[in-house]
């Protein structure tokens, strides 16, 4: 029979890391609850300030933005991955930098110069493990992002790209989609994706006036609001993606606390019937020994 | 020793499972170790037995452990002293028989013309007379050759619990060594399953050695004492095969092998007649007399000047718990140690040997040299760092892992399933020949595996092979499905 203090000790140890896990779990429950609050809310106004680029561009309008130019050759491409400071969160930041990974080596191969930026921790090391060059780190972003910090990275690369110093910005991230659903993507974010007609839904008011520019009055002109409204739907959207992350990674948490606080559950039920069984095995043998030498001094 | 012209001649006065007592007339006490013969012949039950005198009670009575059943033996019957303890015969004449515990052949081929018997206890060899030198001995087993090095005239074990392929690697061993070894082998089949043994005798008898033409058999003498027989055979037959290897190692100085299956049977069988002899019980029930019993045939399995003894022992660890008396007694005799591990039998990995639990004494870089003892440990260190990180795995999941202990997790997978081995005696059952890989492509294929120059090779592609190219070739196998 396996050495029953060794399993008592084994057994101590994996309830004070159930005890853990179910602690993070709780945490990263209410943070969740926190972090998806914050995202509805950015939610409805990229949506809303989405919906005027696409509406001015529905208006007819010829619209011209450096940020929305497609350059024809790509020759500095930046990548900016999304993952957290913090640990155990199930595969989160594995997906993210497996995803990321192959957005790399799709820029790479098609020779284009690349700038690597990482936010989180956990993103950083594995690439120095990797040995990766990093050009560009972040680990201010927690659970909660604040908008003034994205809009200061949103800024830097806005400016890079104008500058011509940068020629397509790609995201890497966790995509929110549902609670159950949240998915490792890679998005262009730069060159601004031209906002689409959407084919004209009969009924809706942006269907009305496809072709004209019947809804709306631009004042002092179209170009001079168009020069504010898509760097600040950029900016919107960058934020939404660490939201989106955030979020994220909150659920991963709670969906790998729960299962490893399980898991635990399972090795102490184990390690209990082992336990008791060496224990019964011990003590029954011990009696047999004292019962057979007692026999052998009395015949 | 009596040398008398009439044997003592003393009468049976109890009889207890396997042990019986006799009483001898004032003078005649025949002395302990001593065989004594009943026989008798009355209303057709026929009683030939053999007894070895264990104690002497006093009054002129002797206890003794029979050697084989004791079926119809009565109180009063005639107890004849032989004089002398339980010979065997030795020599060339026993290459190619099959014996019992007392020398008898049980081939059906005739009585053995031997020029000599020896008795089966003997002194083990002086501490002056012991060889001092230490030589590697190559099995062409990766695992073995890496972790668990065998030393040429040195003691190997294999400890593992029921079912995990003790025998198996035994026959293997048997099929690898004896059939490209000059001398002459023994085999010892203790208390396990008599098929095991008529499978053996078979297999030998099939086997050549190199390309000389001669059968493995001709260079072989086995002895048996299976698990139908009494105690008392399954006690002594080890000590008559390793008293025939001792005439090959003393007189001819050729090596000479020694298979033993299952050497914990011996002491179980010791178990058995203990208590009837009147010991009190030890540990676990166990006779207190084991260490010493265990002691007394270990130390005769050694190699001397005048030549050397390599053996191989199974030995049948009770309930999968190595801490039992009786593997723990046999354990400090030997110089490889060999332990098959339940869980990695379950994964379907054979030989399933445990890289961690198994040991030899000349894994020492004075004697394998630096670079294999380096790359064996190396090996260890991640089985081990891959053993500790079990648990978290088992709670959080191998995405918590660390970068570091994730490529330690992802070499240590693929060097569990490079330690398995297609063998020569499993080909019939796996459809595969058996691989012998040398021990230079052994070493060279897990130096390789440790700096990562093989990562890319999916885990199932290391499942039985030989060296590293070949888990390269199955690979390749395994894309093209």
């Amino acid at each position: 029979m396996a050495n029953i203090r060794e399993l008592d000790k084994r057994r101590k140890s994996v309830k004070n890391i159930r005890k853990i896990t179910r602690t993070i779990e709780l945490i990263a429950t209410a943070r969740f609850k926190k972090a998806m609050d914050r995202a509805a809310a950015a939610n409805d106004y990229t949506e809303r300030i989405t919906q005027i680029v696409r509406d001015l561009a529905g208006a007819g309008l010829e619209v011209s933005h450096p940020l929305l130019a497609e350059r024809a050759e790509v020759k500095t491409a930046t990548l900016l991955m999304l993952t957290s400071n913090r640990g155990l969160c199930g595969g989160y930041n594995g997906s993210v930098i497996r995803a990321a990974m192959i957005t790399r080596g799709e820029i790479e191969g098609s020779g284009a110069d690349l700038q690597f930026e990482i936010s989180g921790k956990r993103g950083v090391n594995a690439m120095k493990f990797r040995q990766v060059r990093i050009d560009n780190s972040y680990t201010n972003f927690e659970d909660e992002p604040k908008f003034v910090d994205v809009a200061r990275i949103a800024d830097r690369l806005m400016d890079d790209f104008t500058s011509g110093r940068m020629d397509r910005l790609d995201v890497v991230y966790t995509k929110f989609v549902s609670i159950s659903k949240q998915v490792a993507i890679s998005e262009t974010l730069l060159p601004f994706a031209q906002p689409k007609l959407e084919p004209a839904a009969p009924g809706t008011a942006s269907a009305a006036g496809a072709g004209s520019n019947a809804n709306y009055e631009f004042l002092p002109s179209a170009e001079s609001i168009l020069e504010e409204v898509v760097p600040a739907s950029f900016r919107a959207k960058l934020f939404k993606c660490f939201l989106d992350a955030a979020v994220s990674e909150q659920i991963s948490r709670m969906v790998a606390m729960k299962s490893a606080t399980e898991n635990a559950g399972d090795i102490i039920k184990q390690l209990s019937m082992t336990f008791n069984r060496a224990r019964q095995a011990k003590i029954t043998q011990e009696i047999m020994e004292i019962i057979g030498g007692v026999e052998a001094l009395e015949g | 020793m009596s040398t008398a012209t009439t044997p003592f001649v003393g009468r049976i006065t109890q009889v207890i499972g396997s042990t019986f007592d006799a009483e001898f007339p004032d003078g005649q006490l025949p002395p302990i170790y001593n065989a004594v013969k009943v026989t008798s012949n009355e209303k057709g039950i026929k009683v030939n037995l053999t007894g070895e005198i264990q104690q002497h009670l006093g009054g002129g009575r002797v206890r003794c452990v029979a050697l084989g059943s004791t079926e119809g033996l009565r109180r009063g019957l005639d107890c004849v002293d032989t004089g002398k303890p339980i010979t065997v015969p030795v020599g060339k004449a026993t290459l190619g028989r099959v014996f019992n515990v007392l020398g008898e052949p049980v081939d059906q081929r005739g009585p053995v013309e031997a020029d000599d018997y020896w008795p089966i206890h003997r002194h083990a060899p002086q501490i002056d007379e012991l060889s001092t030198n230490t030589e590697l001995f190559e099995t062409g087993i990766k695992v073995v050759d890496l972790l668990t090095p065998f030393v040429r005239g040195g003691k190997a074990g294999l400890f593992g619990g029921a079912g995990l392929g003790k025998t198996v690697i035994l026959t293997e061993l048997i099929a690898r060594i004896a059939s490209s070894h000059g001398g002459y082998s023994v085999f010892a089949g203790v208390g396990e399953r008599t098929r095991e043994g008529t499978d053996l005798w078979l297999e030998m008898q099939e086997t050549e050695i190199g390309t000389t033409g001669r059968m493995v058999i001709e260079q072989t003498c086995m002895l048996f004492g299976q698990m139908n027989e009494p105690p008392g055979s399954r006690l002594r037959v080890a000590l008559a095969a390793l008293t025939m290897a001792e005439f090959f190692r003393d007189t001819t100085g050729a090596d000479t092998l020694l298979f033993v299956d299952n050497i914990f049977r011996f002491s179980q069988a010791g178990s058995e007649v203990s208590a009837l002899l009147g010991r009190m019980p030890s540990a676990v029930g166990y006779q207190p007399t084991l260490a010493t019993e265990m002691g007394a045939l270990q130390e005769r399995i050694t190699s001397t000047k005048k030549g050397a003894i390599t053996s191989v022992q199974a030995v049948y660890v009770p309930a999968d718990d190595p801490t039992d008396p009786a593997p723990a007694t046999a354990f400090g005799q030997l110089d490889a140690f060999i332990y098959l591990e339940r869980s990695i039998s379950e994964k379907g990995i054979y030989p399933a040997i445990d890289p961690l639990a198994s040991n030899s004494r000349i894994l020492d870089p004075q004697y394998v040299g630096m670079r294999h003892y380096t790359i064996a440990r190396r090996v260890q260190t991640i089985l081990q760092r891959y053993r500790e990180l079990q648990d978290i795995i088992a709670i959080l999941g191998v995405d918590e892992l660390s970068e570091e202990d994730k490529m330690v997790v992802h070499r240590a997978r693929r060097i569990e399933r490079f330690l398995s081995q297609p063998f020569l005696v499993a080909e019939k059952f796996i459809g595969r020949p058996g691989e012998i890989t040398t021990m230079a492509d052994t070493i060279r294929s897990f130096e390789e595996i440790c700096a990562g120059k093989w990562d890319h090779l999916p885990e199932q592609a290391f499942m039985y092979v030989g060296s590293i190219e070949q888990a390269e070739a199955q690979a390749k196998q395994m894309a093209a499905k």
